[in-house]
C-alpha cells in the first residue's frame, strides 16, 4: 500500500475581504462577492514566500506524522511563485527541514496542479522502491495584477503531504491525468503577473479537463460518484467546483467538507490539496475521497483515496487543523496588498 | 547578507531552530530601519529565551498588539531583509505569538 | 602608572560639511601639539581611533594617512573598538609609553559621519553588534531600548528620569562652544520629540556628528601636565542576548575596579566624570555600574540633580554624547580632553571647582568593550 502518511497545511493568518478589494477597485462589492462566491482570501506577509510557506507546512507534516526528516527520500515543490527562476525551492525547504543529502528533488510548475503532479511523481519513486518517504508540496504566494479579476481570489497557502508505505492514513487507490496544450492562463518568463483568456478559462479549460480526468478514473476503477464519501476539486472560485461536482453527479454534501475557497481564496497549487487536508482532518476509516485538481496549460490530476483505520489515532494529535487555521484570522486592508505588491516589484 | 557564501553558511543553522517555543525577555518597536529592512518598518524585535542557556535576538512578526515581556512565542521561517534583484535570498528565523 | 597628558586639542563637533575625516584628524592633532609645546618631530608613535572610515569612505591604513598629514614617518596605526575606539586608542598610547619603546605619543580620535545617508549610517553602526542582531534588524537605538525596557520593568525607572539625563547634558552643552547642540532643552521637549523606538524619543539618542579630539601623552614630567593614573579595559559578549544581564554592563564594573586599583583612588575621590551616554539609559546604568549608586537606583540618582554642574557629582560637563555630539571614535579622546581641562582649571563657566580627580568611561557597542581612565592633577 502506498499512500498518505501525514500532511500539513499552513494558512497565513491575514485575510482581506473580497468586498474591500472591490471597493478599492471602485467596483460593486456585493456583486463581486456573489459572482465569485468567495468572501475573503488569505494573504501572506511581505517576508513570506512559497519557500517559507512550504517549510511551515512541511514541518507540520513531519511533526503530525512523527516522521524523521532524515528518512525523506524525495521532495517536490509545485508552485507558480517559486522564489527563483533558477535554483530549486525544494532544496531550500529540504535544508531547513533537516533532511539528509540523499534525496531526489524536482521543482514543478503546471499552474495550479503542480502540487498534485508532485504527488504522482513521489508515488512513482515509492512504487519503484527507490524511497521510503517522499514529501510533495503545493505552495503559492499567488500574485495577481492590481485591478485584474484574479486579484479577488489569488491567495497564499501551502499544503504538504508525506507519502510512504508504513502507517498510511489514506491509501492512494489509483490516479490518472488528462492533459492537453491549452493556453487559458499563463505567465511569460520575466513577467510579474499572470495573464488569462477570460471566459475561455471555463468550459474548454477547467471543465473539459476536470470532467475528462474524472470520467477516465471512474471508468478505470469502475466506480460511480455516488460511491464516494467525499469529493474535492480545484477551487479557483466558488462557482467552478460546485458546478463541475454537480455535472459529474456529486452532491452538495459530498463536496462540503473539502470546500474551502470561500474563506481562503485560491492559493493556486495549494487549493485542492488544502481541500483534501480539510477532509482528512474529519474523515473516518474506510471513507473514500475523490480528488481532482486542475492546472491551466492544461491538465487535471484525478486521484481516489481510501482512508484507513490509522486515521483515528492520527487525528487525535493533529496540531493545526485546516478549520482552526481558517478561523484564526486578522483582517487587513487594501494598503497591505499594495505593500506586498510593491515588495515583489522591487525584487 | 549579500554574499552567497555567507548565506550558505548561515542557512545551515536554521533546521535546529524551527518550531521552537520561547519567552520574550525584552522587545522594542523599530521606526528607523537599516538597509534591507525599510519595507518592514515599523517592526518589533527583541530578545527571546529558549532554554535556560539559550537566548537569541530576532525580529518579531504577526503581532497585532504590542508584545509583552514573558509572552510565549514560536519560531517561524521567513525572509530576512530585502535582497536586491540579483542577490541570493536570505532565509532565517523570526518569532510570532503562540 | 603616571602618564602625562602634555597637550589636548579638539575640533567643533557637528555637521561639518566642508571637513573630511583627514581635515578633522589634522586639526585636532595640530591643536594638541600646539597645546603641548612639544615639537611634532618628538612624537614617537601615533594612534588613530576611527570606526567608520573604512566602510563609509573606503579608506584603510588611516595610521599612515594621519602620520603623513603631520609630516611624520613614525609608527602609526588605526585602533577600532566601535564607540570605544577613542578610549582604546588612549589605552594603547598608555601601553606604548609604559613599554618603554616610546616616550611621546599622539592619540587622535576622528570620525566623519554626515557624508552618508541615515540608512547607511544606521546600517554601518550595526557593525558594533552581533551578526544575529543585524539579521534581526536591531539597530543601536533598538538594542539600548531593549535594555531600557528591562531596566524600567525591573526597577521602575521612568521615561522622565531618562529624559532628565538629556536635559542636564544639554544644559552643560549650552556652556560649550564646541558642542554639536550648544543649547538647553526642556523636559517637555525631550518627552515630546518623535519616537525612535520605545522608550526612546529623538532626544534620548546621541546624534550623528563629525569631529575629532587629540592628546599628546608623554613619559616626561611637565609643569602643567595632568596624569593618567589608571587605564583599564574589559570586554563582554558582542551580542546583548548572550550577556548575563540586560540592565547593566559587567565590563564597566570590571574596567572601573581595575582602573581604581591601578590609580589607588577610591570612588569618593572622584570630582568629575565623563560617562558614555550614547542613549539616556546608558548614563543611568553607568552610574550604577561604576558604583556611584546601587543597581536600579540610577534613575532616581540622576533625577535628584546630583550629577548636574554645581552639585555633588558633576557628570558629562562637556554635554556628554547626547549634546556635545558623538563622532564615534572621537568620543573616548574627547572625554580625556574634557577632564584634562577640568583638572587644569581653565573651563570657565563649565568649571567644576577644585577638581583634582576625574574619571572617563567609554563603551563600545552595547557593552562589548568598556574603557575606564582615571586622571589626576
Amino acid at each position: 500500500m502506498i499512500g498518505i502518511v501525514s500532511y500539513g497545511v499552513y494558512i497565513p493568518k491575514y485575510r482581506i475581504r473580497v468586498a474591500d478589494i472591490a471597493r478599492a477597485q471602485k467596483k460593486d462589492p456585493v456583486e463581486i462577492t456573489a459572482g465569485l462566491r468567495v468572501e475573503e482570501k488569505a494573504v501572506a506577509c511581505p517576508d513570506e514566500d512559497a519557500a517559507t510557506l512550504s517549510c511551515e507546512a512541511g514541518l507540520q507534516a513531519l511533526i503530525d506524522g512523527k516522521v524523521n526528516p532524515l528518512g525523506i527520500g524525495a521532495i517536490t515543490v509545485g508552485s507558480e511563485s517559486h522564489p527563483y527562476a533558477v535554483k530549486p525551492t525544494a532544496t531550500i525547504v529540504g535544508e531547513i527541514l533537516g533532511v539528509s543529502n540523499n534525496y531526489f528533488v524536482a521543482d514543478l510548475q503546471f499552474a495550479c496542479k503542480a502540487g498534485s503532479a508532485g504527488m504522482q511523481f513521489v508515488w512513482g519513486l515509492l512504487a519503484g522502491g527507490k524511497i521510503d518517504y517522499g514529501l510533495a508540496i503545493g505552495s503559492d504566494v499567488a500574485q495577481a495584477k492590481p485591478g485584474d479579476v484574479l486579484e479577488y481570489t489569488a491567495a497564499s497557502v501551502a499544503a504538504a503531504y508525506i507519502l510512504g508505505r508504513k502507517k498510511v492514513i489514506a491509501d492512494i487507490v489509483d490516479f490518472v491525468s488528462f492533459t492537453s496544450n491549452t493556453p487559458d492562463f499563463w505567465r511569460r518568463d520575466g513577467q510579474m503577473f499572470p495573464s488569462h483568456a477570460g471566459r475561455f478559462t471555463g468550459e474548454p479549460a477547467y471543465f473539459h479537463h476536470v470532467m475528462s480526468a474524472s470520467k477516465l478514473l471512474f471508468t478505470k476503477i469502475k466506480k460511480t460518484p455516488a460511491s464516494f464519501t467525499h469529493a474535492v476539486f480545484h477551487m479557483p472560485n466558488g462557482k467552478f467546483p460546485t458546478t463541475v461536482a454537480k455535472r459529474l453527479g456529486f452532491t452538495k454534501e459530498q463536496i462540503a467538507k473539502g470546500f474551502v475557497v470561500d474563506k481562503i481564496g485560491n492559493p493556486y497549487c495549494a487549493s485542492s490539496l488544502t481541500g483534501l487536508a480539510a477532509v482528512l482532518d474529519i474523515a473516518k476509516p474506510n471513507d473514500t475521497i475523490f480528488f481532482c485538481s486542475y492546472g491551466s496549460g492544461s491538465g487535471a490530476d484525478a486521484f481516489v483515496f481510501k482512508v484507513t483505520k490509522e486515521i483515528t489515532a492520527y487525528q487525535k494529535h493533529i496540531e493545526k487543523s485546516v478549520q482552526s487555521q481558517i478561523d484564526k484570522k486578522t483582517y487587513v486592508d487594501y494598503s497591505f496588498l499594495t505593500k506586498c505588491a510593491m515588495n515583489k516589484q522591487c525584487l | 547578507m549579500s554574499s552567497p557564501v555567507q548565506n550558505w553558511r548561515q542557512t545551515k543553522n536554521i533546521a535546529s531552530l524551527i518550531g521552537k517555543i520561547g519567552t520574550i525577555l525584552s522587545w522594542t518597536k523599530v521606526f528607523v530601519a537599516p538597509a534591507g529592512f525599510e519595507n518592514d518598518v515599523p517592526y518589533f524585535a527583541g530578545i527571546v529565551q529558549f532554554t535556560k542557556n539559550t537566548r537569541t535576538t530576532m525580529q518579531f512578526v504577526d503581532f497585532e498588539k504590542e508584545p509583552v515581556v514573558g509572552q510565549k512565542v514560536i519560531t517561524v521561517v521567513r525572509r530576512i531583509g530585502r535582497p536586491k534583484p540579483q542577490e541570493v535570498i536570505q532565509y532565517g528565523i523570526k518569532v510570532k505569538p503562540v | 602608572m603616571n602618564i602625562h597628558v602634555a597637550g589636548v586639542g579638539i575640533t567643533k563637533f557637528g555637521e561639518l560639511w566642508e571637513k573630511s575625516v583627514f581635515d578633522l584628524a589634522l586639526e585636532a592633532s595640530k591643536k594638541a601639539i600646539e597645546d603641548s609645546n612639544i615639537d611634532a618631530k618628538k612624537i614617537d608613535a601615533v594612534f588613530v581611533a576611527n570606526m567608520l572610515s573604512s566602510k563609509l569612505d573606503g579608506q584603510d591604513q588611516l595610521g599612515s594617512v594621519v602620520a603623513t598629514l603631520l609630516g611624520l614617518t613614525v609608527p602609526s596605526v588605526r585602533i577600532e573598538g566601535a564607540c570605544a575606539s577613542g578610549g582604546l586608542a588612549i589605552h594603547q598610547g598608555v601601553q606604548a609609553i609604559l613599554s618603554g619603546l616610546y616616550e611621546t605619543v599622539l592619540v587622535v580620535g576622528a570620525e566623519k559621519m554626515t557624508d552618508a545617508s541615515l540608512c547607511e549610517i544606521t546600517t554601518a553602526l550595526m557593525g558594533a553588534g552581533s551578526q544575529e542582531e543585524r539579521m534581526a534588524g536591531l539597530t543601536f537605538p533598538a538594542l539600548y531600548a531593549l535594555m531600557a525596557r528591562s531596566h524600567m520593568e525591573q526597577f521602575g525607572t521612568t521615561r522622565e528620569q531618562m529624559a532628565q539625563v538629556a536635559v542636564k547634558n544639554h544644559f552643560h552643552a549650552s556652556l560649550n562652544d564646541n558642542a554639536h547642540f550648544p543649547f538647553a532643552v526642556s523636559l517637555e521637549k525631550v518627552l515630546g520629540s518623535p519616537d525612535v523606538c520605545y522608550p526612546f524619543t529623538l532626544f534620548d539618542a546621541s546624534p550623528i556628528s563629525d569631529g575629532a579630539a587629540a592628546v599628546i601623552l608623554t613619559k616626561k614630567s611637565i609643569k602643567k601636565g595632568i596624569l593618567i593614573t589608571g587605564s583599564a579595559v574589559a570586554t563582554d559578549t558582542i551580542g546583548l542576548a548572550q550577556r548575563a544581564s540586560l540592565t547593566g554592563l559587567s565590563a564597566t564594573k570590571i574596567a572601573s575596579q581595575k582602573a581604581l586599583q591601578q590609580s589607588g583612588v577610591s570612588l569618593s575621590d572622584i570630582d568629575v566624570l565623563e560617562v558614555h551616554d550614547c542613549f539616556t539609559i546608558a548614563e543611568i546604568m553607568a552610574m550604577e555600574d561604576l558604583g556611584f549608586c546601587a543597581k536600579g537606583e540610577g534613575g532616581q540618582f540622576v533625577a535628584s540633580g546630583q550629577t548636574k554642574l554645581g552639585n555633588s557629582m558633576p557628570v558629562n560637563t562637556s554635554g556628554g554624547l547626547k549634546a556635545c555630539g558623538h563622532p564615534v571614535a572621537a568620543t573616548g579622546v574627547k572625554q580625556i580632553v574634557e577632564i584634562v581641562h577640568q583638572l587644569r582649571g581653565d573651563m570657565g563657566a563649565r568649571q567644576v571647582k577644585g577638581a583634582k580627580v576625574g574619571l572617563t568611561h567609554n563603551v563600545g557597542g552595547t557593552g562589548a568593550t568598556v574603557v575606564v581612565h582615571i586622571l589626576e592633577r
